[in-house]
């Protein structure tokens, strides 16, 4: 049973936003030097509970106490702000060790509860060794369909034919293309995922952006992250390398971002 | 109608020493979506969290579009930004409605179904 429901708004003093998970033993607060916290007059401070460490830094419970928060959450400007802040800590903290990223906005009022809460998670140990060493880079691809039809401009029946007859055989070249194109999204996406997974630790694919949602103009077809060795990078970058050269004919885009600390191999059951 | 800044648009590959200021798209699908969730002292309602990456993600998508066409009809122009920005308008208005959040203020969090997050549970 958590209490954490009926805990009764409170608006004043200094509670702790904790970012993430760390190994004690390596884990030191000099790398956190000048980097601000969700709330920028803090410093970021490491919690220690046995083998694991909290990310943690203080901040006011008038912003983000019970209550107060909700009022904040309206504002994106405010949570741009403040999420931008939480990856800034994790980066910080990805530099110096492996970490669990945390999802935003675990707060607590006292070091003893982010204790309590580091003792009752006993698979962050284990969770931070299976990680060491390894970052998370995201890969997207996206196709662009005007390159596309022109890389399979040529192929299938020629609208010479005068008249209408031009005009049927345009409009069942259009159906075709389309075809093609949902049939080469497919069987990119398979190649290309299949190829950066045989280079990586782990793989997850993730769900495809809704055009609306996406800052591109090409139909994005591939979506997926992947746990890579700090060491074995230079060869994923390879093989990312000859697949943007292998498809752009296509009209294939790809995208590779990171490093990320792994939000993506990190499971909710922890 | 193949554009030059669609090419812009693009980051270069980014790299592990030295890397390019994160898109802010990438950075909320994994700070607000993933990691791991842990039962705060302090409960936050999820769901204005939903909405509000909605939110910011339509405007990264709108100012980047303008950006990369060299306009800024959805700013200037109510009658060119109509198509897009009003399908977009009403898909947030739909969410707000389904949400119970469609009159601003008279809101009420404990009709929004918070999120699983205590992993204490029996």
């Amino acid at each position: 049973m958590s209490t954490a429901a009926r805990t009764p708004p409170v608006r004043e003093g200094t509670g702790w936003y904790v970012y993430g998970a760390v190994p004690a033993g390596e884990a030191s607060v000099e790398a956190f030097a000048g980097v601000r916290g969700v709330d920028p007059s803090a410093g970021v401070s490491l919690i220690v509970e046995g083998p694991v460490a909290a990310v943690a830094s203080p901040v006011p419970l008038a912003e983000f106490g019970a209550g107060a928060i909700d009022e904040r959450l309206r504002s994106p400007e405010w949570l741009e702000d403040k999420v931008r802040a939480h990856e800034a800590v994790l980066e910080a903290a990805l530099r110096g060790s492996a970490v669990v990223p945390f999802r935003f906005g675990a707060i607590y009022h006292g070091e003893s509860h982010i204790r309590q809460m580091l003792r009752d998670h006993e698979l962050l140990a284990p969770t931070l060794e299976r990680l060491r060493g390894a970052v998370e880079l995201g890969v997207k691809g996206f196709l662009d369909s005007a390159r596309f039809r022109a890389s399979r401009e040529g192929e299938g029946p020629q609208a010479s034919a005068p008249g209408g007859r031009a005009y049927l055989l345009r409009k069942q070249r259009e159906r075709a293309l389309t075809e093609d194109g949902r049939a080469f999204q497919v069987a990119c996406a398979r190649e290309s995922h299949e190829a950066l997974t045989a280079v990586a630790r782990e793989a997850r694919l993730l769900p495809l952006r809704q055009p609306e949602l996406s800052a591109y103009e090409g139909e994005m077809f591939l979506n997926a992250a992947y746990l890579v060795d700090t060491t074995g990078d230079a060869q994923f970058r390879e093989r990312f390398a000859a697949l943007e050269s292998e498809h752009w004919r296509d009209g294939v885009d790809y995208e590779l971002t990171g490093p990320w600390p792994p939000y993506n191999f990190v499971e909710d059951d922890e | 109608m193949s554009t030059p800044a669609r090419t812009a648009n693009r980051l270069p590959p980014a790299t592990l020493s030295g890397r390019e200021p994160a898109q802010l798209a990438d950075v909320l699908e994994r700070v607000l979506d993933k990691g791991i969730v842990v039962a705060g002292d302090i409960q936050i309602n999820l769901l204005d969290i939903e909405l509000l990456t909605i939110k910011i993600r339509l405007l990264i998508a709108s100012a980047d579009k303008a950006r990369e066409m060299g306009i800024d009809w959805w700013e200037n122009d109510p009658f060119l930004g109509r198509g897009r920005r009003g399908r977009l308008e009403s898909r947030i208005q739909r969410l707000e409605e389904a949400a119970g959040l469609g009159n601003g203020d008279d809101r009420r969090p404990d009709e929004a179904e918070p999120r699983d997050r205590d992993q204490q549970g029996p």
